[in-house]
């Protein structure tokens, strides 16, 4: 005991004492806050408010007043563009055409072709092109409603049926960005926070020529190993720890609930969500210096390990496209994780004991790999590579 | 008390088999300085790792005070005193900091542990190194600290791997005194050198290895009459069969 104690002691000093790492290390923790506010804020003007369109119409002298519903909407002439917004309007380029028999072909109640122009494809022009074609169809359907009007028919005779459409997903599409954003942001943060100081303690004591000197002590390797991974994972829980709380405090400026996000975190979630992460971060760093122990340099193991923080990335994308999903991919670290943070997010119940289970697999991969870790560092091979 | 029985160690390099050990047996006794010579290659770094259990001999034993590193490595460990090969230090924790880092991995706390580490600073005159960060020390300062933490738990038996490399002379004077203060307290202390002065100077037994063998042992006298030469460098190269590696 005195042993280990000496030994996370030392590790932790030297932690708090590499002012570099540590700030890459919580660099993520005080960042996210800012970015999930940042990505909300914009999601939510997108959806909630009605900014300005501007559109280059052609003959608009020949339809007033569908230049006039346009403006009550908010969709304006190309000529009065702001200087600041002007190139991204040129660059979304959505044209409106409108024949010179407008008013002749109203009259006389044939069908005016009015043409939208604009790449469809694009995603920033997708919601002006909706809002223009939302605009001319209520101008067309309201003339249309008067016409049989005058005529005597009730308009409702137009519409049999009425679809009432009722969304049983609970946030929409926008909150699941939010919280999958979230999500993949923790997960990340699980990972890479305690990155550079496992890295610095395995690989980096070796090129130090400090790791023989460790290796010849009366202390096990286990216990060298529990000492360098609970410093690391120590860091990265605090990065987390800081990450949630500066989220909550942060969430709690925005008004989420105008996109359908119905997420809060409050105390329970929190705790729900450390529950989930800390044994990853242990996991994680496990992982890291499982590889860097083994890597000859500190260049070779900077670049192995950072090829594993392509998993808590790629692992939550892939789970996304997987339509039906096997049982197992719950219970495995990551993906199981990465589905019950959903969850939480959504405001569902935890599913307990897939938690437990998730959980029991992550720390019993994480006990093999320090044991395994702790074999690999008796064995000769590693203090062969020492000189 | 340090016995090596009949130690064979064999490394697979790309295929080639290399021996590092081939037989090699020795007694470093308490009270006694003993040296172990021998060219670049000749084994004598495999040998002291074999020595603190870090590799383990194909054939032969290692006994340090009577217990077999094979069996019992930590508790061997726990005996020695070790001045690695490659040593470097803990740039962002002070001197003390360092060896207190050691102490305790041997085991020692609070009161005892503190007096240990007052004393050792005392012995090897770097009291006013104690409080800073190990970064930018000079060579001479670092073997210090690496000497201290390795003496700071008074082991029975010290082991030294080329520790005057890179020193200049008055840092080697230190480490003659305190290696000679050990001495006379009746600690058992090997060290490998490659410096003739030094060796003859200090060692009250000599061992020369060669190619993982023992070629010659005695005192530094007895080895120059055995080869019929009156310096010890040149007894070494006759004794060793070449002038392979002398220069190093």
């Amino acid at each position: 005991m005195i042993q280990f104690k000496a030994l996370l002691i030392k590790e932790l000093r030297e932690a708090f004492r590499d002012k570099r790492a540590l700030m890459v290390a919580l660099s993520m923790g005080l960042l996210a806050p800012i970015m999930i506010m940042v990505i909300s804020k914009t999601m939510i003007k997108e959806i909630v408010d009605n900014p300005p369109i501007y559109v280059q119409f052609t003959g608009a002298e020949f339809a007033p007043k569908l230049i006039e519903k346009f403006a009550v909407n908010n969709i304006l002439q190309f000529a009065n563009v702001p200087e600041d917004e002007k190139y991204a309007w040129q660059e979304r380029n959505i044209e409106v055409d409108i024949p010179k028999d407008f008013a002749e072909k109203m009259l006389a109640g044939k069908a005016i072709d009015v043409v939208l122009r604009a790449d469809f494809g694009k995603k920033a022009s997708s919601s002006p092109i909706r809002r223009v074609k939302e605009v001319v169809r209520e101008y067309s359907l309201a003339i249309g409603y008067k016409r049989l009007l005058v005529r005597g028919v009730d308009i409702n005779l137009l519409q049999p049926i009425v679809l009432q459409e009722q969304d049983t997903a609970l946030p929409t599409s926008n909150a699941v960005m939010v919280s999958m954003f979230l999500g993949i942001y923790l997960l990340m943060g699980a990972f890479v926070s305690g990155l550079s100081i496992a890295i610095d303690s395995s690989a980096g004591e070796r090129e130090r020529n400090v790791l023989e000197m460790l290796l010849c002590q009366p202390v096990s390797t286990l216990k060298i190993v529990l000492a360098k991974m609970t410093c690391a994972s120590a860091i990265s829980v605090l990065s987390i720890v800081i990450m949630l709380v500066l989220t909550t405090v942060s969430v709690g400026f925005i008004d989420l609930t105008k996109i359908g996000a119905t997420f809060s975190l409050n105390a329970f979630s929190i705790a729900a969500l450390l529950l989930l992460l800390i044994p990853l971060c242990f996991f994680a760093t496990a992982l890291q210096l499982f590889f860097s122990f083994q890597a000859k340099s500190f260049k070779e193991a900077q670049s192995t390990v950072s090829m594993l923080i392509m998993l808590p990335a790629m692992v939550p994308f892939a789970i996304m496209m997987i339509d039906d999903k096997p049982e197992w991919v719950n219970w495995l670290p990551i993906s199981g994780q990465s589905m019950l943070m959903e969850d939480v997010f959504k405001g569902l119940p935890v599913d307990w004991a897939v938690l437990a289970s998730t959980t029991a697999i992550t720390v019993a991969m994480t006990v093999a790999l320090v044991l395994a870790l702790a074999h690999k560092l008796k064995s000769e091979k590693v203090v062969m590579s020492l000189s | 008390m340090i016995e090596v029985n009949n130690l064979h160690k064999s490394f697979i390099d790309k295929k080639n088999m290399v021996k590092a050990l081939d037989g090699l047996s020795f007694t470093a006794k308490n009270g006694e300085i003993t040296g172990i010579l021998g060219p670049n290659g000749a084994g004598k770094t495999t040998c002291l790792r074999t020595l603190y259990g870090l590799l383990k001999a194909d054939e032969g034993s290692v006994l340090v005070d009577g217990i077999n590193v094979l069996e019992d490595p930590l508790a061997v460990r726990q005996r020695l005193g070790i001045f690695p090969d490659k040593f470097g230090l803990y740039e962002r924790l002070t001197a003390y900091e360092q060896v207190d880092y050691f102490a305790s991995l041997h085991g020692m706390q609070g009161a005892k542990k503190k007096a240990a580490i007052v004393q050792i600073f005392k012995d090897l005159e770097m009291e006013e190194l104690a409080h800073r960060k190990t970064v930018g020390f000079s060579q001479g300062q670092r073997m210090k600290v690496t000497l201290a933490q390795a003496l700071v738990h008074q082991p029975k038996n010290f082991v030294l791997d080329e520790p005057t490399r890179g020193l200049d002379v008055m840092s080697t004077r230190v480490l003659r005194n305190h290696l000679a203060k050990f001495k006379e307290k009746g600690h058992c202390i090997l060290f490998s050198s490659h410096v003739m002065q030094e060796v003859a100077a200090l060692c009250d037994r000599v061992i020369i290895v060669s190619n993982g063998k023992l070629a010659a042992q005695g005192t530094p006298q007895e080895l120059c009459d055995l080869a019929g030469e009156k310096l010890l460098e040149d007894a070494f190269v006759k004794l060793i069969g070449s002038d392979e590696g002398v220069a190093a």
